[in-house]
């Protein structure tokens, strides 16, 4: 008997270990369940995200509308004045220009890598695979002083400077609870090109059954980023499809 | 028994549990430290030491170098600029190599620098990255210290070669070639002479990857001398991928070998050259062989090809033409005639260790030096620097209590500098100014005066530099009778005395003081160094190539202090392993170093620092490296050296260079090693590695400001790095760690009100060194992360208003909220165009403030002081009067948003009642209020009320004193028109009975 138990015992340090080492399946699968489950965000239309970002003193006011549809817009708003921002029609890409405060459509090179993003709604491991993209465990890592698991996430390659390079990032999940708290990837435009940039989330709250982060924080990996806090999130939202249309030229 | 398993499951899943919690709130450095990050100052416009460059052998945008001391960085922009992309490991490297069958992707670096001067660091082994650089992994020859070489079959990525030199200061058989065919997973060492001979260059032939080249080097170094050559150095060559090897030596010298460099022509893979270090001077220099390594030629042996091998030989073959070779060197030479004639490479930093041609023209060529990497667009004839790479490696630091304080040192063959810790814009290479030649060491400001001390080698020249005069005098003790001659370390030791302003202290074997600011001198010790005469033989040092530059002088004096609390306490600290301490201001002299248990013999003593709580109790580092010793060693005495205690503990990485206590808690030390910068809260039981935007860098000088409580780290590869007030880590304790949130106590905050203009055209591409952000700092630690449910911060004046929402930072360890003191800039009115002065938040004023954070249910308060700078000339009743003005226009510029708000809602009435008379009325008074046409630049209409009033409220609150006479009379104008405005909108409001028919929000929900 006493060598049933010892092998008893075994067994179960064993199933234990395995609790622990988890598959990037059971990561990504444990998150999407913990957030609300695949069906619901599967059913979800739209999210619009009412923030404020906090940059150079000044605190910014935005609402970030995304729709399964693809169409997105960034509305912020100065001295009672809409300045729209990466705003996407299904067909253009599209921003206000500050100067002018009148519409111009984005360089062909960003418009193209923001379309691969059109099938990344709401979330881009809900059915990755189906997606084509990749994903590997690289292992734990500690962030903000929390145990994480390390996914390395490749999606469509985008297109810099005419050239095609890879689209990777790394997600670091909770290991408690299966949330990422921050996210990595290398910059590939301008004076930043090569470093890498991270945001950081955290005040997870729940919205109609799905669970988001109310406040993030982004910058370059290593140094403190600059805020931004949701103040509202809403589920499916109306909108005006007026409002995502690139404007005729007056 | 059926319960009882059931129980012992459950106790078995809950005790795994609870230990898996345990394990994930270990606290590494990150963790503890939070947002306390460094940050980076330069400089860079003299950059620092290259020790290897590499091209992406497609993409001509790509390239990579290899710091002696900085790192692996990479280019995206054909050399303009550059990026750090190996921060987390050792900063000295040896080589980096891109697989040419997989560029973008898989890249080797292998570390420790390889041109072996007396002042280079070392590697810890062999690193790859598949994915461009995001992640490293050690596939290891850990033990290697130095890797000169990497190939990788260009048919085959699997096959790869190590060219390892080895150990430096001892003998190591972790060197010579190493090979693997798994891409780097297991290693077998395919050619091997001797623990004392390594392998300098690796070729492949690109025709035939069976074909090697290798050349071997025997080679030591010791604290006091170099050794270059021997019988063992040689040339081989392998025509079975490296199974068998063969020396190639036809028509090479006979005898003892030194150091060679060996190149293969792309264009012609028959075509190779080597620059040989012979025994006989006539044998020395350039051989070319037209026979794949079968036989060799010489070719030329002008200076430039010859000198001091174990720093230049390296030579480099342009792809396209197998008859243009570059030679490394003093100033750097080329040929274009096969290596029979050379001339000298351009005007650009001396000591060049390293060229590259680009891989779309070979008139684009790249440099790398002692003074970091050049560029040139015509083959070598004008170079430029390239200026964002803060390579710079300093061998010591000091600070002044100036504001902002300014930081003092010298650099590895860059001279003398100084520069601030902060400058409008940010620190800029024209901020730094230069205050000595040749290599710079330690450098001092005068305590009282406007004078500072800087030093070159050897002591060879000291000067005081009367920076308010211009003038400099050459100060450095000489030999006088009973004392012929003076052994000055390389980098000899300067300091001060913080009680006699212009005392200073020099060391050579001897303790020279000088108390009329080095004017004259008076020895006050005896020998204080072993005096070992074998140690002591500099004039032979090289090797076959005699190199007496003073380098390896020892048996001397390395390091001074003289402590703050009774100036007759003098400790000093010899390169041969002495800890001498007087306490009768060097009359008697007791050698404290067989006190300290566990210390081997002869260790050079790096750095004595004393404490400014108990003058008994000093912190001695050691470095053993340069025999071999890579142990870390700091202690600690409380008896002046009677006793000696360790306190390092596991967790600290790296020979020692460095120690700071804090000035407040004595159990809060930080110690720079060759991996960086650890810190330990309770006086070394536990160390944490600071890893916040801090390369693994060897920190060479750390020093602690007393007035801002910053520390500052002199490293030898990554210039001044700075991390900003580090106070909170004297509160963290056993107690404060345990709360949920523990608030960290704040001096009064001091309203920022300097301003200036920073002009920075034309820095695009220079690197510019961080500045301290102005903001109040509001500072916590949370004991856990925060990542579910709400946590929120609001700021309240004393009246308990709130002022400010902010977002308070959720990791665990330490949190930084920056707030800006400032109101909400005012609703503004809507017009066509912005108000860009209307982007103004008026300043609040001086008081009591209290942060809350609700995390949860649970609410924490801290309470602090927002005052004026105590310095500053502008009176209180100014500030007032400004206050008072300032919100005045304020507040008349939130009414005037509610008035065209209100307009607005009363036009779309007019015009939904199609009361067309109604609709021009109002739209002529809108007119007056905002601008109604034009855009938001040149095409700009004349400005409105609106604008007067936020220009005004822009001008008032950015100037600093009381509103000027001229701003009143503005405002008397502006007051009218605004009540006059006001007047008009109630009139049109009465007549039209807007108020009954148009629905508007209330004055303050319109604001909210």
């Amino acid at each position: 008997m006493p060598q049933k138990r010892f092998f008893t015992l075994i067994v179960l340090f064993l199933s234990c270990q395995v609790y622990f080492a988890q598959t990037k399946e059971e990561i990504i699968a444990n998150y999407i369940e913990n957030t609300g489950g695949a069906e619901a965000w599967n059913n979800l239309q739209g999210i619009k995200m009412t923030a404020k970002v906090s940059q150079g003193g000044m605190d910014i006011p935005i609402e970030m509308y995304t729709l399964k549809d693809g169409r997105q817009m960034t509305v912020i708003t100065f001295q009672g004045k809409e300045i729209k921002q990466q705003v996407y029609d299904g067909k253009q890409l599209w921003s206000h220009n500050f100067m002018t405060m009148e519409a111009e459509e984005s360089d062909a090179e960003s418009a193209a890598n923001f379309k691969l993003e059109l099938n990344d709604f709401p979330n881009p491991f809900l059915d990755y695979e189906k997606k084509g993209y990749t994903v590997e465990l690289m292992g734990n890592e500690i962030i903000e002083g929390t145990e994480t698991f390390k996914i390395k996430l490749v999606q469509e390659p985008v297109t810099v400077e005419g050239e095609k390079e890879e689209s990777i990032s790394f997600y670091f999940f909770d290991t408690e609870n299966f949330v990422p708290i921050a996210m990595q990837s290398e910059i590939k435009a301008g004076p930043a090109k090569g470093m890498i940039a991270e945001t950081t989330f955290s005040d997870y709250q729940e919205v109609e059954g799905l669970y988001f982060p109310f406040s993030m924080s982004q910058g370059v990996k290593g140094k403190p980023g600059e805020p931004i806090s949701m103040t509202a999130i809403v589920l499916n939202p109306k909108v005006d499809d007026a409002a995502f249309a690139f404007p005729e030229k007056k | 028994m059926r319960n009882l398993s059931s129980s012992a499951l459950w106790l078995f899943i809950f005790t795994s549990s609870l230990s898996f919690a345990q394990n994930s709130t270990v606290t590494d450095g990150a963790s503890l430290f939070g947002d306390l990050s460094a940050r980076h100052i330069g400089p860079a416009l003299m950059s620092g030491r290259i020790n290897d460059l590499e091209l992406h052998p497609t993409n001509n945008k790509i390239l990579y170098l290899g710091a002696a001391g900085g790192g692996v960085w990479k280019s995206n922009d054909g050399g303009a600029t550059f990026n750090p992309i190996f921060d987390d490991y050792i900063q000295s490297i040896g080589t980096v190599t891109l697989d040419p069958n997989d560029p973008d992707k898989t890249i080797y670096v292998g570390t420790g620098e390889t041109w072996t001067r007396n002042s280079v660091s070392y590697g810890n082994g062999l690193y790859k990255t598949s994915d461009g650089g995001s992640n490293w992994k050690k596939i290891g020859l850990e033990n290697s210290e130095r890797i000169a070489s990497i190939v990788v079959n260009p048919l085959n990525s699997q096959e790869v070669y190590v060219a390892v030199l080895g150990a430096l200061w001892g003998d190591n058989e972790e060197r010579g070639v190493f090979k693997s065919s798994d891409g780097g997973e297991t290693w077998q060492k395919i050619l091997y002479v001797n623990a004392k001979t390594g392998c300098t260059d690796l070729l492949i032939d690109p025709r035939n990857p069976s074909v090697l080249y290798a050349s071997m080097w025997e080679f030591r170094r010791t604290g006091w001398s170099f050794d270059s050559g021997g019988e063992n150095s040689a040339l081989y060559k392998s025509i079975d991928g490296g199974n068998n090897w063969n020396k190639i030596h036809k028509g090479l010298p006979e005898g003892k070998l030194g150091r060679m460099g060996v190149a293969i022509a792309q264009s012609n893979p028959d075509v190779l050259y080597t620059v040989i270090e012979a025994e006989k001077k006539e044998d020395k220099g350039l051989y070319r062989s037209s026979d794949m390594g079968e036989t060799w030629e010489q070719m030329n042996n002008d200076f430039e090809i010859t000198v001091r091998p174990f720093y230049f030989s390296r030579i480099v073959v342009d792809p396209r033409n197998e008859n243009v070779v570059c030679k490394a060197g003093l100033r750097g030479s080329i040929s274009r005639d096969g290596g029979k004639t050379f001339k000298g490479l351009g005007n650009m930093h001396s000591d060049i260790h390293d060229i590259a041609f680009s891989n779309i023209h070979s008139d684009i060529m790249f440099f790398g030096t002692d003074g970091g990497v050049y560029r040139s667009w015509n083959g070598a004839t004008t170079c430029e620097i390239v200026e964002n790479l803060p390579l710079s490696q300093f061998y010591h630091i000091s600070l002044d209590n100036e504001t902002p304080y300014n930081i003092y040192g010298g650099l590895q063959d860059n001279g003398s500098w100084y520069g601030p810790s902060s400058s409008p814009g940010g620190i800029q290479a024209r901020d730094w100014k230069s205050v000595g030649a040749g290599d710079g060491f330690r450098v001092l400001k005068h305590t009282t005066k406007n004078i500072v001390y800087s030093e070159m080698q050897g002591a060879e020249n000291v000067w005081r530099i009367d920076n308010k005069n211009q003038l400099v005098k050459t100060i450095q003790p000489l030999p006088k009778a009973g004392h012929d001659k003076l052994r000055f370390n390389w980098n000899a030791p300067m300091a001060l005395s913080t009680t006699q302003p212009d005392r200073i202290y020099m060391g050579s074997q001897f303790l020279h003081k000088s108390e009329d600011m080095g004017e004259s001198w008076e020895i006050i010790s005896p020998d204080l160094t072993t005096n070992d005469p074998s140690k002591q033989n500099q004039g032979n040092s090289g090797g076959l190539s005699m190199d007496n530059s003073g380098a390896e002088n020892h048996t001397t004096i390395f390091t001074i202090a003289e402590s703050e609390l009774d100036e007759k306490v003098i400790w000093v600290g010899t390169d041969d392993g002495n800890v001498q301490v007087t306490r009768d201001g060097g009359s008697t002299w007791v050698n404290t170093v067989a006190n300290i248990v566990g210390l081997p013999s002869s260790t050079w003593c790096y750095h004595l620092e004393l404490s400014t709580l108990d003058k008994a109790t000093a912190y001695a580092v050691f470095d053993g490296h340069t025999a071999n010793d890579k142990t870390p060693y700091a202690y600690k005495t409380t008896d002046y050296g009677q006793t000696w205690t360790s306190i390092i503990t596991s967790g600290v990485e790296g020979v020692v260079r460095n120690i700071q206590v804090d000035y407040v808690n004595p159990d809060l030390l930080f110690l720079g090693t060759e991996l960086g910068l650890f810190i330990t809260l309770n006086g070394g039981e536990k160390w944490y590695k600071f890893t916040n935007n801090m390369p693994s860098v060897a920190t060479h000088f750390i020093a602690l400001q007393k007035q801002t409580n910053d520390l500052v780290l002199g490293t030898h590869g990554r210039g001044v790095i700075i991390v900003d007030d580090i106070s909170p880590l004297r509160e963290l304790n056993e107690k404060s760690l345990q709360e949920k949130l523990h608030f960290f106590n704040s001096e009064p905050i001091v309203i920022d009100e300097n301003q200036s203009f920073s002009g920075s055209f034309g820095a695009e591409t220079q690197f510019t060194g961080e500045n301290e952000s102005t903001a109040a700092k509001i500072k916590y630690h949370l004991k856990k992360r925060h990542t579910f449910g709400k946590m929120s911060m609001v700021i309240e004046n004393a009246k308990g208003d709130t002022v400010s929402t902010l977002t308070p930072g959720k990791s665990m360890g330490i949190n930084i909220v920056k707030w800006n003191y400032q109101l909400r800039q005012p609703k503004v009115a809507k017009g066509k165009t912005f108000s860009f002065s209307g982007f103004t938040s008026p300043t609040l004023p001086a008081g009591r403030y209290k942060a809350t954070i609700t995390k949860g249910k649970e609410s924490f308060e801290h309470s602090f002081d927002l005052i004026y700078d105590p310095k500053s000339t502008i009176p209180i009743s100014e500030r007032a009067s400004k206050q008072e003005t300032v919100m005045e226009i304020y507040n008349m510029t939130e009414s005037l948003a509610y008035d065209v708000y209100c307009i607005d809602a009363y036009l779309d009435y007019a015009r939904d009642s199609k009361n067309t008379k109604l609709e021009a009325k109002l739209n002529t008074h809108k007119a007056t209020l905002v601008i109604t046409t034009g855009d938001n630049y040149v095409g700009a209409a004349e400005p409105q009320l609106r604008e007067n009033l936020t220009n005004l409220l822009q001008r008032v609150e950015s100037n600093y004193g009381a509103p000027t006479p001229n701003e009143l009379d503005n405002l008397q104008q502006v007051r009218a028109a605004y009540r006059a405005a006001s007047e008009k909108t109630i009139q049109l409001k009465k007549k039209y009975k807007l108020a009954k028919r148009v629905e508007v929000k209330s004055f303050t929900d319109f604001l909210n």
